[in-house]
């Protein structure tokens, strides 16, 4: 009973605190939009328009009024699930529209990449410690430490010339969605999955192998083995178990740097998700579109911290009571 | 110091960050070719002892190209990590040692920030500032004021009650001298590892956003906007692309190496269990 009502406490302070987080960065998102450099009608408009027509594009947007009122606006129809439409990148077509058909492509690569770190850096990560200090060990620490020294964008080009110019195996360029075929979606996104994965890989590697090697030591499990237990169910009970709780946060830290390394990947492999829409509505000043996507990203993260936080709680026993 | 050079990977890290720093100091007067200046007899041709990395699509010398554009790159990563090192250490000793309002309201500042992954807040805060330089370097340093404001503030939170702080306090330091004096030498080793991881990343940042077109404008050399260039003619002629980025790669492994060297030196515990 202690158990559900801190853990209930807990879970509606985490959504508040998240709630106020949004509403602050939703703020700071708007007014710094409308302070900073550039203007969105000589964006859509050109260089040369009239003063006429810049005039009546910023009406027609709402830019000529008060910037607290514009605000205030847009939280307003913001909650209602109304982000207003595209200026510039997509003419009018309204972005909660535009984000719904993105957000799926760019979930996808980023549960991709995950899942690919997590199965190579789970077996990395193991096969280091069992072999500690054999060759296995040297390779895959070295693996690790390369790994978090490729920058994704480069490392997205050494795969293209490898395995799509060179083998000819993959597609160098473009992405079916995976609302139209999961089995080509899969295909078409392992090299940017792959890009995306390995830096992420390396790192998990390295925190599982430090994580793993840290509670060999532990007293705990000097306790299991001198009960006699077998070595394999003292690895995976008393070892992994803890081991994995370190493993977990960080794997949920990281979730930002997917998110944001899929930006560039998605620009080069030509995949149409919510990163490549907002460097597309960077260059094209489209305010509304930024500002919808540079919130998308931090409401990705906080779910993700929450779904984190709950899994450690349910790993560490300690934490309920 | 000493403990390092019985660590071979950080000692590694050390020589190889060391190389790339005299490279890019050095580079630049060695190298007989002009960064920027074409030269049509010699368009993309192929690595060759003349040209060791090749030439670019206007004929000028890839690796002559990488020596200048590594200074930049490191000299907008440095400048930024410097200012969020100093910001944020100043606002986690604040928040630790006062406590309160403050605190609350820095560390709300600083999970507000932590909240959006660094590239999409970097680019995001290349569209409000405007693109160049100068504003790379303060989308590096807002990234990493969060960063190293936490860390500061958890790692003085630890020290802060220590017997020599309440002596210190007994006293009668000056808060500054307490803050300055007693509690940021003995927690300056973890800022210095996260500096050296942060200079590793702020040069992704600077290359990721002058990729992109977002960061430093041609024809200046940078890391970025040299792969960007190579980036057009990628089939025809890869080197460009692939050496540039090799040499980023390698920039980055000295310096990460370099920081899991000194992480462990630290952490002595740590050490002998590896």
């Amino acid at each position: 009973m202690a158990f559900a009502g801190g853990m209930i406490r807990r879970l509606t302070n985490r959504l508040g605190g998240v709630f106020v987080l949004a509403l602050l960065g939703s703020a700071a998102v708007f007014f710094a939009m409308r302070m900073g450099a550039g203007d969105p009608a000589i964006a859509a408009l050109g260089d040369f328009a009239t003063p006429e027509a810049i005039a009546v594009f910023r009406t027609k947007w709402g830019l000529d009024q008060a910037v607290i009122l514009q605000y205030w606006k847009w939280l307003l129809n913001a909650l209602q699930g109304d982000f207003g439409a595209s200026m510039t990148v997509a003419a009018n077509v309204p972005i909660a529209k535009l984000i719904a058909s993105r957000l799926p492509n760019t979930m996808f690569i980023g549960l991709y990449a995950l899942t690919i770190a997590v199965l190579i850096s789970l077996s990395a990560g193991t096969l280091s410690v069992l072999r500690h200090g054999k060759f296995a060990d040297t390779v895959a620490t070295s693996f690790a430490v390369l790994g978090i020294s490729m920058p994704d964008f480069w490392l997205s080009y050494v795969l293209i010339y490898i395995f799509a110019l060179g083998l000819g195996i993959f597609p160098s360029y473009g992405f079916v969605t995976p609302a139209e075929s999961f089995s080509a979606a899969l295909y078409s996104g392992l090299l940017p999955a792959l890009a995306v994965a390995a830096p992420m890989a390396a790192a998990f590697t390295r925190i599982l192998r430090t994580a793993l090697l840290e509670t060999l030591h532990r007293e705990h499990v000097r306790v299991a083995r001198s009960f006699g237990f077998r070595e394999a169910f003292i690895f995976i009970h008393y070892v992994m178990r803890n081991a994995l709780i370190p493993y977990v946060t960080v794997v949920g830290l990281q979730i930002r740097y997917i998110l944001g390394g899929t930006v560039v990947v998605e620009r080069i492999f030509g995949v149409p998700g919510i990163g490549a829409l907002m460097v597309d509505a960077a260059f094209a000043r489209d305010y509304p579109v930024v500002q919808a996507c540079a919130l998308t990203f931090p409401i990705g993260v906080l779910s993700v911290n929450f779904i984190v936080d709950l899994i450690c709680a349910a790993l560490n026993p300690r934490e309920t009571t | 110091m000493r403990a390092l050079f019985r660590n071979p990977l950080g000692l590694i890290g050390l020589f190889v960050t060391l190389f790339v720093l005299a490279a890019m100091i050095a580079g630049p007067w060695i190298s007989p070719y002009s960064p920027t200046e074409a030269d049509y007899m010699a368009l993309l041709s192929p690595p060759s002892w003349g040209h060791p990395f090749g030439t670019d699509s206007f004929g000028r010398d890839v690796l002559t190209r990488i020596l200048y554009g590594a200074r930049v790159s490191f000299s907008v990563a440095t400048t930024g990590i410097c200012a969020a090192a100093f910001i944020g250490a100043v606002a986690g000793l604040v928040s630790a040692y006062f406590g309160g309002w403050w605190s609350a309201i820095i560390m709300r500042i600083s999970d507000l920030l932590f909240s959006f992954p660094s590239f999409v807040l970097a680019l995001f805060l290349m569209v409000l500032l405007g693109f160049g330089l100068a504003n790379i370097a303060t989308a590096i340093a807002l990234i990493y004021i969060p960063i190293f404001t936490r860390l500061t503030r958890n790692m003085a939170l630890l020290v802060k009650d220590e017997p020599w702080v309440q002596a210190a306090e007994l006293l009668g330091q000056s808060t500054t001298s307490i803050l300055g004096r007693e509690i940021l030498p003995n927690i300056a080793a973890p800022i210095f590892v996260q500096m050296a991881l942060g200079l590793a990343f702020g040069i992704v940042i600077e290359a990721g956003l002058s990729f992109l077109g977002l960061g430093v404008q041609p024809p200046d050399p940078s890391l970025g906007t040299i792969m960007a260039d190579g980036r057009e003619y990628f089939q025809r002629s890869p080197w460009v692309l692939t050496l540039s980025g090799a040499a980023i790669s390698i920039a980055l492994l000295g310096l990460n190496l370099l920081s899991d060297g000194i992480r462990d030196v630290m952490d002595p515990k740590l050490r002998a269990r590896l």
